[in-house]
């Protein structure tokens, strides 16, 4: 099959900007010995034409086949290149619609597999309905690979609705507060003494003038991050087609996942501290080597918000993790915490002071110091929010003030354990366990850590998730010969990787 | 979670073989045969962290000596710099040496090292995709090899044991493949 034809005009918009670039560059090359518009206007033609005709040739010449157990593509208008990907290599299935694209009827869709951060193959483009058939067809195919029976599902059942009331609170929760407060810190030190002088050196009330710039940069950031938040999961919805979940979001830029529950690897809870507030969180749901709709560093909520409980119930369902009682690192880690902040309050403080020394600005700069005030309550917030937990078949850990991240890793999903020690750690007697998983990693990563427990409790936990690691791979090994065993004896083919 | 239907209610009787032959097929080689106890690297591996260390220090003392100059400061302080760097640097070899610890146990490797972040690592060998050995320059020179194990993990390539001999890697990367397709995981990613 052949992608959509109106796919050409297009990709020639979508590559416009490159044949006006070309162009002004040209004209400003050519420019030596006047400008000539004829000349220019011939040249716009011309390239306008290659474009035109590279694309025409590049729609033509993409083909792609669905074979009984393969996604054929073959592309390529002067190099080609023939992939087969594998159905149940095929992790996730998204379609992606912007605008213009939903204006000419034609999507984007994307196919991934575990390897590399990497898409593995991408239609650019097809039609809509072209797009959600070969969602659904990958998705049968699969099935039919993974249980024979395959309970087929047209319209699947809802998991997930957002509501108007839910995006509402989704835009005013979802401000980047780490930023923020930087910005407010930066603004209301430096900006203040510096701006109020240039404006007025005798009014001593334009001192105000750096927290209220700061004060209203922080609105405005947070109006933006809101809107684009409202934009992007506007519609939100989450249902379960068989073994799969489904998702659809967007006002302007419409997007469909996939993502097979087979494949997951972690769950992640994130509530910043204004959702935590209302008691609202989201789930992140983590499919190895990619996490659905992620664009560049961005992770895609599976829910972007709903109700605390709700969160943990869906969770639940995917994962039958059942209650958590976090165990909280020693006392001593928040002690830990207080010399660490100090350290960079004094730091700041001594900044203050060569900005000082050098310039005769900031004539209060060891006020400063005044932030060793918040020092101690922020040990204990960041050592409130700490919390880990292990039992037979999960590993749940849990960090941070302003984004709280919960991870549940699944034992059977582990890549590799460690246990780790930092100089200062080793001072208190403390220790990092890491629980690595094949997730795409990233910043945030999927793994799963366990910040400043007793050394001790570190290494035998360590112990403890790889011994119980191997039990569980055992155990799935058995099921799967068992399961293999019982085929034969059906005479039906052996399945392949539940 | 998907793993389809549970098998509690096969007959006993069925379950027994199938444990047998389940049991029968784990037990194919001995893993105790490919285990190792705990080894220290080739001493040789220090002169090859001893050379990294020193170039970087050098490459620092001289960006330093640059800098000092450019703000009008006795640009000898840079050799000062230098000088402590490396000695510095020749501190953390050896005792990055003395820490390193790898063992192939009879279900992971276990890895123990790091000077100012000490680090214990377990790769079960269900986990594994594959095993390299390379040789930069340096270790050419010196006789030394590298064995590389990859894993799904986000954190894969991690996990490399320096300062080998070529005979030594080898013979690891023989073990640790019989031991990673003796563990035969499906691959559930």
């Amino acid at each position: 099959m052949n992608l959509d034809p109106r796919s050409v005009p297009y990709r020639i918009f979508d590559n416009g900007f490159r044949i006006v670039a070309a162009t002004v560059f040209w004209g400003f090359a050519s420019s030596g010995d006047g400008m000539d518009v004829r000349s220019l206007l011939l040249f716009f033609v011309a390239v306008l034409g290659i474009a035109i005709g590279w694309q025409i040739a590049y729609v033509r010449r993409y083909e792609y086949r669905v074979t009984a157990d393969t996604f054929d593509i073959r592309s390529g208008v002067i190099s080609r290149r023939e992939r087969e990907i594998p159905f149940e290599r095929i992790q996730n299935v998204d379609i992606a619609q912007n605008v213009v694209q939903r204006a000419l009827g034609i999507a984007e869709v994307r196919l991934e597999t575990a390897g590399g951060n990497a898409t593995e193959a991408t239609l650019r483009y097809v039609s809509r309905r072209e797009a959600s058939r070969l969602q659904e067809l990958i998705s049968d195919r699969k099935r039919s690979d993974a249980s024979p029976e395959g309970s087929r599902e047209e319209t699947g059942d809802v998991l997930f609705e957002l509501d108007q009331r839910e995006l509402g609170i989704l835009g005013v929760t979802s401000a980047n507060f780490r930023l923020l407060g930087l910005i407010l810190v930066g603004l209301s030190f430096v900006g203040s003494p510096v701006a109020a002088r240039e404006i007025s050196p005798r009014v001593g009330l334009f001192l105000l003038l750096g927290p209220a710039f700061a004060a209203v940069g922080l609105v405005i950031l947070w109006i933006a991050s809101g809107v684009q938040a409202v934009f992007r999961y506007y519609g939100f919805r989450l249902t379960r087609h068989g073994e799969e979940l489904r998702y659809e979001r967007g006002l302007l830029q419409q997007y469909t996942g996939t993502i097979p529950l087979s494949k997951i690897q972690t769950l992640m809870i994130r509530e910043n501290v204004l959702a935590r507030a209302a008691g609202y969180g989201s789930l992140v749901i983590e499919t190895a080597g990619y996490s659905p709709g992620q664009g560049g560093s961005d992770v895609e909520s599976a829910v972007p918000i709903a109700e605390r409980d709700r969160v943990l119930e869906l969770a639940r369902s995917i994962e039958n993790v059942g209650d958590i009682p976090f165990a909280r690192p020693p006392r001593r880690a928040r002690v830990r915490y207080v010399a660490r902040y100090t350290i960079v309050v004094g730091v700041i403080t001594a900044i203050l002071g060569a900005i000082h020394l050098w310039t005769d600005e900031l004539p209060y700069w060891y006020l400063g110091s005044g932030l060793w005030l918040l020092v101690p309550i922020a040990a204990h917030l960041k050592w409130a929010h700490l919390g880990y937990y292990v039992d037979e078949d999960y590993v749940v850990t849990r960090s941070g003030f302003w984004t709280r991240r919960t991870t549940v890793v699944p034992i059977y999903r582990v890549q590799t354990v460690l246990d780790s020690q930092t100089v200062f750690q080793r001072r208190r007697d403390l220790g990092t366990l890491v629980v690595d998983t094949a997730t795409s990693g990233g910043f945030w990563g999927g793994d799963a850590v366990a910040l400043d427990v007793d050394v001790e409790t570190a290494r035998t936990l360590r112990e403890r998730i790889h011994d119980r690691f191997q039990e569980a791979v055992r155990e799935r090994q058995d099921r799967l010969f068992r399961e293999r065993e019982r085929e034969s004896e059906h005479g039906r083919e052996s399945p392949v990787n539940g | 979670m998907s793993d389809g239907g549970d098998d509690r209610t096969e007959s006993g009787r069925e379950r027994g073989s199938a444990g047998v032959a389940v049991e029968r097929e784990r037990r194919r080689v001995d893993p105790s045969e490919y285990t190792t106890d705990r080894r220290s690297l080739s001493p040789r591996v220090q002169i090859n962290w001893a050379v990294r260390t020193t170039v970087t220090a050098v490459v620092v003392g001289l960006i330093a000596t640059f800098a000092l100059r450019a703000f009008d400061l006795d640009p000898r302080i840079g050799g000062v710099l230098t000088a402590v760097l490396v000695l510095l640097g020749f501190v953390w070899v050896v005792l990055h040496y003395r820490i390193w610890v790898y063992q192939i146990q009879d279900d992971a490797i276990y890895l123990e090292r790091g000077v100012l972040t000490h680090v214990r690592t377990l790769v079960p060998y269900v986990r594994i995709q594959h095993v390299d050995t390379s040789r930069g320059p340096v270790e050419r020179t010196l006789g030394l090899s590298t064995l590389v194990v990859y894993t799904a993990g986000s954190r894969g390539a991690d996990v490399s044991i320096p300062g080998l001999t070529p005979e030594e890697a080898s013979d690891l990367q023989q073990r640790v493949k019989q031991l990673a397709i003796e563990a035969e995981g499906d691959d559930a990613l």
